[in-house]
């Protein structure tokens, strides 16, 4: 019976072309403007670390002024003091941990002749690589040793690699970054995230950082952070840079731990609780206790990783598809009216109420496939066209790209657009008596 | 008067009418909700930066040789570098600032007043030297720039008075109805006082809460801002980067205009404004299609009815008119419905797009929109059911 | 086939017409049965409310020992593709669809095999004689050919009783002819067979005759055939037999 309404569908289709043609156009305008739409909040909102997301937490204290709150939406700092990270650091609750922050260094290419060049750096610790499944081409991250001293080591972006090694296996040959000879023992796959899930702050389209590199030579290299830093309290008279590392209230750490349950994660809360009620007692920590263990994805919608203005688009893309729709109940009302005769034939020769109402209900959706068919290939354009227009901002080439889940959405949309245009016309023409529409004389 | 049949007959064809309702009701709700959006939007794009913007250029250094480490090289070098980029062929001015228009971001800080209650006023906060109002093309309306004593002595290490040039917005904010010149604001520390002796007019800097407080402190950055003579900002952008690194060879130079700064970030609303432009349009042809089809349809059915009423009496511009009066009234229906319906899709979108709420004029305008489009819409459908011939009616079908 | 004092009204706003009014009869299995009327008295509504296509407002109708007020559209539709068939004065065949597929409409509603679908189709247009223009549209037949499509279309379904709606009223005598010839073939081999028209040469060639006039039924005839002017001015309503 599918096959057979199917055809019957066909026939009625190719019998008015124009109509035919008129109704396709609006519904594959409305699924190519509403698939493109929906995939920006798929791309940009979906778990960017999936197997990982559950267990990876970001922690936040509110070390802030006790005289105003934080000027942030969530009224805590966004990152954590250094002094505060080395002692949240000694606890054996997370199985992983890293702080990290982002910087630019010059890295002096062995020949003189060839500029030195400012590189975006990122200073890890170990556990970094494991917790964010990190891809290595080549060699991997440091261990735990090279951690603590720190060792001369480093890990090379697959770009870098490209530009400094011509791309072959450079573990174990060394980059002169700063003032330090360093020796790469780890070189990335390509890896380009579409969020840059471990650190949201500002634009998180952006690319991860050339340069991997341990931590602690914060201190011997005197790095400082070439992100957002925040401060409250100014230090008297003029300290070192180390001094006022150790003694500064500014925030510029991004503090990652990984709880694999979520009662290590009350633990974890737990702990720093009692942590920050210990520096209470010595006159820092003046506001009221507000400690947060966020989850990745948590974080992600706190932060509005995808932007209000994606979605407000989205929202009135998918109305767009509506009333696209709504203008298709008219010119199915009226095609299928003018049936009347035929459909009262074939009410006389024995078809039932819902076979009639089956049979046109699914020339509308046939003709909302066909149309969604066409939207999907101008959701592709649409697509082509946005990744032009993000790469400016992104840097990324395709950043959305139809995967199946989009093919879904956009057969169900134009499903759903097929049945809204089609469900008042079918049950109109479906309860017409048959009787008054046959031709009698 | 010819209203009471034109209801009559919109009521009867229930399915027509309400179809044309919902869709003019919808479309009212969105292509509103988007021009509010776009306005919000361009609201970004349009406010005026108080500067000139066209004629200026950023410069950065970026320095790798390790001598400057040492800060009196890193001041020899920067002194030296305003003194070129000031000497230069089709500069009019140059300064040397932390403060970049436009870039997208910024420092901000705090201050409260000098024996004042503990009220801090954060606001953005840059170094520069006396020539950055020059520079920037800003008028100082109130007391002056800084001094040069006041700038050398900012570089000493146990200065703890400074003078600063706080924007006019600042001034009122922290003394409102009061003369701002001459008080006294420090840090939350009270490690540094800070006197007003200038205010500038107006100040704009995208920079998260976008507003007009800013306040500038004498002081040395690695950073630059250039004003060129009109029309040589592009040419100049290759020679200043020239012209620093033969002054200085262990640094890295960066030069671009203020007008390509400022289309970087504008990209990000155009991002957003273009395809809230393609939908409202496509929304409104789509729209415009719905209603010459219905309309078309109506007029088909109707084709022996308008024969009748032809045959007696009525001419072609009544049978016009009554359609057109028709759609009208459907229209303006829709339009009604409409308005409550953007309203509360207004209400939505608020929640998740802060400050975007849906205006009045924007509502007019959508109204009038939609009553042109409608009657566009209409006159095809319309003129082709007056030139239905008074014949049809005695014609058997 | 029974009714019982079935009465159809038509509403137009404050107007009500009585189409059919207290309307009995009983036709029996392989009866063939032919209406006769004016415009207007209600002909066409009897066929309607006897082929299910039309709902009655008072009464009762049993159609094969079945009570029919009381089915379901679906139901209603079962008996109408099963155990009815329609043959009507325009024909009624869907344009768009050749020969086969028309004969076809039926069957599809009826859930059969494809194979016996096609035996049934091509059994059906040999019986009428068409099978050289199984694949031709409506509109490329003759009106003859169409009825004879129409009837291939009752044929196929192989129903109980047939509706026929003044059958021949389009064609010319010659054509009629065959096509009376056809269904009373028809009527033979054991289907019931209602037909309207206006042809008295018709007409008196059923079983039994009836007219109907302003909605009511008036019996001229029954089994014997009796001279028509014997009843003129005496029409009287049809008893219902009892039982």
């Amino acid at each position: 019976m599918l096959l057979y309404n199917l055809r019957l569908a066909w026939h009625s289709l190719r019998r008015y072309p124009m109509l035919s043609a008129l109704i396709i156009a609006g519904i594959a305008l409305g699924v190519g403007v509403a698939t493109p739409a929906i995939t920006t909040l798929h791309v940009l909102g979906q778990d960017p670390i999936p197997q990982r997301s559950s267990v990876l937490y970001y922690v936040r204290m509110d070390s802030w002024d006790p005289v105003a709150p934080h000027p942030s939406a969530s009224g805590i700092p966004s990152q954590i003091t250094y002094r505060d990270m080395r002692e949240i650091m000694k606890s054996r609750i997370p199985v992983r941990q890293t702080a990290s922050f982002p910087a630019a260094l010059y890295i002096y290419p062995a020949d003189r002749n060839v500029r030195p060049s400012r590189e975006t750096v990122r200073l890890v610790f170990s556990d970094f690589f494991p917790m964010f499944d990190v891809p290595f081409r080549y060699g991997s991250g440091w261990d735990k040793a090279a951690d603590a001293k720190p060792e001369a080591v480093v890990v090379i972006s697959h770009a870098l690699n490209a530009r400094l090694f011509g791309g072959h296996d450079s573990v174990g040959r060394t980059i002169r970054i700063a003032d330090r000879e360093l020796r790469v023992v780890g070189v990335l796959a390509p890896w380009r995230p579409r969020i840059r899930f471990y650190d949201l702050l500002g634009n998180a389209t952006r690319e991860p950082e050339s340069i991997f590199m341990p931590f602690n030579w914060i201190e011997p290299m005197e790095i400082h952070s070439a992100g957002t830093r925040d401060g409250w309290k100014a230090m008297e008279g003029n300290p070192t840079y180390l001094e006022s590392l150790h003694a500064s209230e500014t925030v510029f750490l991004q503090m990652w731990v990984e709880l694999p349950d979520p009662a290590r994660a009350r633990a974890y809360h737990d702990f720093l609780d009692a942590y920050v009620r210990e520096q209470k007692r010595f006159g820092r920590f003046q506001r009221p206790l507000d400690n947060r263990v966020t989850p990745l994805l948590d974080l992600m919608a706190e932060w509005q990783i995808v932007g209000p203005y994606f979605k407000a688009i989205a929202a009135i893309s998918i109305l767009f598809l509506i009333v696209a729709s709504l203008n298709l109940i008219g010119l199915f009302l009226g095609k299928f009216l003018a049936r009347a005769p035929v459909v009262g034939i074939r009410r006389a020769l024995g078809a039932s109420r819902s076979a009639i109402f089956l049979q046109h209900l699914i020339e509308c959706e046939l003709v909302g496939l066909i149309g969604g068919g066409l939207g999907l290939l101008m959701s592709a354009g649409v697509l082509a066209v946005m990744n032009k227009g993000f790469e400016r901002i992104t840097h990324i080439e395709d950043l959305f790209q139809l995967d199946a889940v989009m093919v879904l959405a956009a057969v169900l949309l134009s499903l759903a657009a097929g049945a809204i245009a089609g469900i008042y016309p079918a049950w109109r023409i479906c309860s017409l008596p048959p009787a008054q529409h046959l031709k009698n004389q | 008067m010819e209203f009471g049949p034109i209801l009559r007959a919109a009521i009867h064809h229930r399915a027509r009418t309400i179809l044309i309702v919902a869709e003019v009701a919808l479309t009212l709700a969105i292509v509103t909700n988007c021009l509010s959006l776009i306005r919000n939007l361009k609201s970004f794009l349009t406010h005026e930066s108080g500067f000139d913007d066209d004629n200026m250029l950023s410069v950065v250094s970026e320095p790798f040789d390790v001598a400057f480490k040492e800060d009196a090289y890193q001041i020899a070098s920067i002194d030296d570098d305003v003194r070129r980029l000031g000497a230069m062929a089709g500069v009019s001015a140059a300064s040397t600032t932390n403060f970049l228009p436009w870039a997208g971001s910024g420092n901000s800080g705090e201050v409260k007043i000098v024996g004042g209650p503990d009220t801090r006023f954060r606001s953005q906060q840059y170094v520069a030297d006396p020539h950055l109002f020059d520079t920037l093309g800003v008028h100082v309306i109130r007391g002056r720039t800084f001094t040069p004593q006041e700038y050398e002595s900012s570089a000493s290490p146990n200065n703890t008075a400074f003078s600063t040039v706080v924007t006019k917005a600042l001034a009122d904010r922290i003394f409102p109805g009061e003369e701002a010149l001459g008080k006294r604001l420090e840090n939350p520390d009270h490690t540094q006082v800070y006197t007003i002796v200038g205010i500038i007019d107006k100040f704009y800097n995208p920079f998260e809460p976008i507003d007009e407080h800013a306040c500038f402190f004498p002081g040395r950055s690695n950073s630059y801002l250039v004003r060129a003579e009109p029309g040589k900002a592009e040419l100049l952008v290759p020679r200043i980067e020239r012209a620093l690194l033969r002054a200085n060879d262990g640094r890295n130079v960066r030069v671009r205009t203020l007008r390509e700064v400022r289309s970087d970030y504008d990209y990000s609303y155009q991002l957003a404004v273009i395809p809230l432009n393609l939908v409202m349009i496509l929304l409104i042809v789509v729209t415009a299609l719905g209603i010459v089809g219905i309309t078309s349809f109506s007029v088909a059915e109707r084709r022996r009815q308008i024969g009748t009423r032809r045959a007696l009496g009525a001419t072609r511009e009544a049978i016009l008119r009554h359609f057109l009066l028709e759609n009208w009234l459907v229209t303006t229906a829709g339009a009604l419905l409409g308005l409550g319906l953007a309203v509360a899709l207004n209400v939505g979108l608020v929640t998740l797009v802060a400050g975007a709420k849906i205006e009045w004029p924007v509502l007019a305008a959508g109204v009038a929109l939609l009553w042109t489009v409608g009657l566009l819409a209409t006159l095809g459908p319309a003129l082709r059911a007056s030139r239905v011939p008074p014949a049809i009616a005695t014609r058997n079908v | 086939m029974k009714m019982e004092g079935v009465t159809k009204i038509y509403r137009t706003g404050l107007v009500e017409t009585r189409a059919l009014r207290n309307f009995s009869l009983e036709v029996e299995e392989g009866e063939f049965v032919t209406i006769t009327g004016p415009s207007g008295s209600g002909k066409t509504t009897f066929l309607n409310v006897a082929g299910l296509l039309d709902a009655f407002d008072e009464g009762k109708y049993w159609l094969d020992g079945l009570d029919v007020s009381r089915l379901t559209d679906r139901e209603m539709s079962r008996i109408r593709n099963e155990k009815i068939g329609f043959i009507f004065q325009s024909f009624n065949l869907i344009p768009d669809l050749d020969v086969f597929d028309n004969v076809d409409v039926p069957l599809r509603y009826r859930r059969l095999a494809a194979k016996e679908r096609r035996e049934r189709i091509e059994r059906a247009v040999a019986q009428v004689g068409l099978t050289s223009r199984l694949r031709h549209l409506p509109s490329q037949l003759s009106g003859g050919q169409q009825q004879r499509v129409a009837i291939a279309r009752v044929l196929a379904g192989d129903p109980k009783l047939i509706l026929a709606d003044e059958p021949t009223g389009n064609l010319d005598s010659g054509m009629a002819r065959e096509i009376m010839d056809l269904l009373e073939e028809i009527n033979r081999a054991g289907a019931t067979l209602v037909m309207v028209t206006h042809n008295p040469e018709y007409a008196a060639r059923a079983h039994r005759r009836l007219h109907i006039a302003d909605g009511r039924l008036v019996d001229l005839e029954r089994i014997t055939p009796l001279p028509l002017n014997r009843r003129t001015g005496e029409a009287r309503q049809a008893a219902a037999p009892a039982g």
